[in-house]
C-alpha cells in the first residue's frame, strides 16, 4: 500500500513537467513566427508602402523592439494569462479562441462519439467473423479511411450529397446563410435551437452539421476499428476466454464483457488520438466546409502572418494534448493495476 | 564459429537486410499489393519525366473544364491543362518527397533514439524532452509554420516533413534499444571487447530495425497526406505546380459548379500511394509478429 504523499508527488511533477511541455512549446512557436517569410505589416499597409509607414505598425503591433525584448513582454503578458491581440481581429486572442470553441467543440464531439462507436462495433464482428466476406469489405474500409486525406474526403462528400445528390446543405458553415443563431447556452447549436424551441433552426444545424461530422468521423473510425479487430483477435485466443467458452458462457458474454474488457485499453489510446486530431488537428476539414471553429482561425493566423493568434492557438492545442495524455495515463491506471504510479 | 558469433545471431546491417529481402518480402499477398502499386507509381514518375501525353505545364491543350474522354482521361481544368498530364508530372513530386523525407526521418531519428537509449543519462534527457515538446505541436501547424519561416521549395518541404516525423522514430528506436541494452546477446557482445559503438551498429541497431522498417512504411501513407496538405493550403511547394494537393486546392471551387475531375484525380493518385504504403507496413508488422 502506497501512501497518499508519494501519490500527490508524482501528480505535481507530473504537473510541473507538463507545464514546461506548453512553455517549451510556446516558445517554439515565439521564435518560429519571428523569422516568418510573409511581413505582419502587409495586414495593415498596401504592399508598395514604404519603410517609414511600416515602421509605425510594426510600432503599434509590437514588433518594432528586439526580439529577446519581445520574448520578455510576451511571457509577462502570458503569465498574467493575456494572449495578447490579434493582428487581423484586433480582438484579444483569448476571446477569439473562446468564440472560435464551440463550433469545433460540437463537431468533435458528434465526430469522435459516432467515430469511436461504429468503430468498437465494427471492429468487434471483424475479429469474430476473421476471414469473412464482411471482415475484408471492413479491411478495406478501414484503409480507406486511413489512406484518404480528409481534406480530400469532405470535398468528394460534397460533390456527392451537396452537388450530386442534393440531400446535403452546401459548405457554409454552423448554419444556412440567413439563419440568425440561437441564444448560446451550450455552445451546441442543434442542443441550443431544442432548448430554446426552434426545432427548425435545430433541424438546419443538423444538417450542416452532417457532412463535416462524417468526414471527420471516418478519420476517427479507422484507426479504432484496426485496434480493435487486431486486440480482440489476440484476446480471443487466450485462455480465459477458452475457459469460458468450456464453462459454457454464451458467445455474446464472453464478447461483449470478458473480451471486451480487454480491447478498451488500446482504444483509450486511439481515443485520445481522436480527440487531439478534432479539437486541433482538423485544420482543413474546417476551411473546406466553411466550419468557424479553431482550425479556420489557426489557418488564417498562419497564412496572414497574425503572430498572437499563432501563438493563442498553438498553446490551446499543447494544452488539450497535455490534458488528454495525463487523463489516459489515469484511466489506464484504473483499469490496469500493473501500471500504477 | 567464434564466440562472437554464436553470442550475436546477426552479424551487420546489410546481411540483415539480405535475411529480411529474402524471407519477409514474400509477405502476404495484400503487402505485395502494396509493393506493385509503389513499383508502378515510381515507373510513372520516371516516364513523365520524358514523356507525358501533353505538355502538363501547357495551358489550352484541349477545352477548359472538359469532362475526362478519350482525349483527355482525367478531364481538363480552368486553363485547359490535362490533368492526367499533371497527375503524371505529379507522381515524381509526391512520391520523391515523400520517399526523401521518410528516409531522413528514419535515418535521424533512429540513430538519435538509438544514442538515447543506449547512453541514457543527459543525451537521453534533452532528447526525450524535445520530443515531447514536438508532439505536443498540432503536427500539421508546426509543419506550416517552419515551412513558413524557410520559405517554399521541394528540398525545404523534405526537410520539414523530416522534422515533424523524427520523434516517432525516436521513440520506438530509443524504447526498442532500452529493452535489448540488458539482453544476453548484448551482455555477450560487450564481454568479448566490442566497443560501445560497434555494439549498437552492429548488434543493437539491426537486432531492433524490423519495427522501425514497418512503422517507417505506415508513416509513408500519413507523410503523403501530410505533404498533399501542405501544397493544399500553399505552402510549400511553388504555386501553380503540378503537386497532387496544390491540384486538388485549385479544383476546390469547382467541386460546387459540377467539375468534380479537377480534385478528384490527384485526390485518388494521394490515396492510392498512401494505401499501398499502408499495406506494404501492414504486411512487414504481420510477418514480423511470428518471428
Amino acid at each position: 500500500m502506497r501512501s497518499h504523499g508519494m501519490l500527490i508527488r508524482k501528480i505535481a511533477v507530473r504537473l510541473l513537467s507538463s507545464l514546461a511541455v506548453i512553455f517549451g512549446v510556446v516558445t517554439v512557436t515565439f521564435l518560429l513566427a519571428r523569422v516568418v517569410s510573409p511581413d505582419p505589416t502587409n495586414l495593415y499597409v498596401a504592399s508598395d508602402a514604404d519603410e517609414s509607414t511600416r515602421d509605425v505598425v510594426r510600432a503599434r503591433l509590437g514588433l518594432d523592439t528586439s526580439i529577446p525584448e519581445q520574448y520578455l513582454t510576451f511571457v509577462g503578458q502570458l503569465a498574467r494569462g493575456d494572449l495578447g491581440t490579434s493582428f487581423s481581429t484586433g480582438q484579444p486572442v483569448a476571446e477569439d479562441l473562446l468564440r472560435k470553441l464551440p463550433a469545433t467543440l460540437e463537431l468533435a464531439t458528434y465526430a469522435i462519439v459516432c467515430g469511436a462507436l461504429v468503430g468498437i462495433a465494427l471492429g468487434i464482428v471483424a475479429a469474430v467473423r476473421q476471414g469473412s466476406l464482411l471482415d475484408r469489405f471492413l479491411r478495406f474500409l478501414t484503409i480507406s479511411g486511413l489512406a484518404m486525406p480528409h481534406f480530400w474526403v469532405g470535398l468528394m462528400l460534397i460533390w456527392i450529397f451537396f452537388v450530386t445528390l442534393g440531400t446535403a446543405p452546401g459548405p457554409v458553415g454552423r448554419l444556412p446563410i440567413g439563419t440568425s443563431p440561437p441564444e448560446q447556452i451550450s455552445g451546441f447549436l442543434v442542443i441550443d435551437s431544442v432548448l430554446t424551441g426552434r426545432l427548425d433552426t435545430a433541424t438546419a444545424a443538423f444538417q450542416q452539421l452532417a457532412l463535416p461530422v462524417l468526414t471527420l468521423g471516418i478519420g476517427v473510425f479507422a484507426p479504432i476499428a484496426r485496434t480493435v479487430r487486431s486486440t480482440m483477435i489476440y484476446t480471443l485466443g487466450a485462455d480465459y476466454i477458452r475457459t469460458a467458452y468450456a464453462m459454457g458462457i454464451t458467445p455474446a458474454r464472453i464478447y461483449g464483457r470478458y473480451a471486451l474488457k480487454n480491447v478498451l485499453l488500446p482504444v483509450l489510446t486511439m481515443l485520445s488520438g481522436a480527440v487531439g486530431f478534432t479539437f486541433s488537428g482538423a485544420v482543413l476539414v474546417e476551411g473546406v466546409f466553411a466550419w468557424p471553429g479553431m482550425g479556420q482561425y489557426a489557418l488564417q493566423a498562419v497564412q496572414q502572418p497574425d503572430f498572437p493568434a499563432v501563438q493563442g492557438f498553438v498553446m490551446y492545442a499543447a494544452i488539450v494534448y497535455v490534458v488528454i495524455y495525463f487523463l489516459v495515463d489515469l484511466a489506464y491506471q484504473q483499469a490496469d493495476p500493473r501500471v500504477r504510479i | 564459429m567464434n564466440v562472437r558469433t554464436i553470442a550475436v545471431g546477426s552479424p551487420s546491417l546489410v546481411a540483415f537486410l539480405r535475411t529480411l529481402c529474402r524471407h519477409r518480402f514474400r509477405g502476404t499477398p495484400t503487402m505485395r499489393l502494396g509493393l506493385v502499386v509503389v513499383g508502378i507509381l515510381t515507373l510513372v514518375a520516371v516516364v513523365s519525366l520524358f514523356w507525358t501525353p501533353y505538355d502538363p505545364a501547357a495551358t489550352k491543350v484541349g477545352p477548359v473544364y472538359d469532362a475526362p474522354s478519350a482525349s483527355h482521361w482525367f478531364g481538363t481544368d480552368r486553363v485547359g491543362a490535362d490533368i492526367f498530364s499533371l497527375t503524371m508530372a505529379g507522381t515524381r513530386i509526391d512520391v520523391g518527397i515523400t520517399i526523401a523525407a521518410v528516409g531522413i526521418a528514419f535515418v535521424v531519428g533512429t540513430t538519435l533514439g538509438a544514442l538515447a537509449g543506449f547512453y541514457g543519462g543527459w543525451v537521453d534527457a534533452v532528447v526525450s524532452r524535445l520530443t515531447e515538446i514536438m508532439q505536443a505541436f498540432p503536427t500539421l501547424l508546426l509543419a506550416m509554420l517552419i515551412v513558413a519561416a524557410v520559405g517554399p521549395g521541394v528540398w525545404n518541404v523534405i526537410i520539414v516533413v523530416a522534422i515533424v516525423g523524427i520523434p516517432d522514430y525516436l521513440r520506438l528506436a530509443r524504447a526498442e534499444i532500452l529493452s535489448k541494452k540488458t539482453w544476453q546477446f548484448t551482455e555477450a557482445g560487450r564481454m568479448v571487447g566490442n566497443s560501445p559503438v560497434r555494439l549498437l551498429r552492429r548488434h543493437l541497431v539491426p537486432n531492433s530495425v524490423l519495427p522501425l522498417v514497418a512503422y517507417s512504411s505506415i508513416n509513408a501513407s500519413w507523410v503523403t497526406a501530410l505533404v498533399a496538405s501542405l501544397g493544399f493550403v500553399g505552402l510549400g511547394i511553388e504555386p501553380g505546380s503540378a503537386e497532387w494537393g496544390a491540384m486538388i486546392a485549385r479544383g476546390e471551387d469547382s467541386i460546387v459548379s459540377g467539375e468534380w475531375w479537377i480534385a478528384f484525380f490527384p485526390g485518388l493518385a494521394i490515396f492510392v500511394l498512401a494505401a499501398a504504403f499502408y499495406l506494404i507496413g501492414d504486411g512487414i508488422t504481420q510477418k514480423g509478429d511470428g518471428r
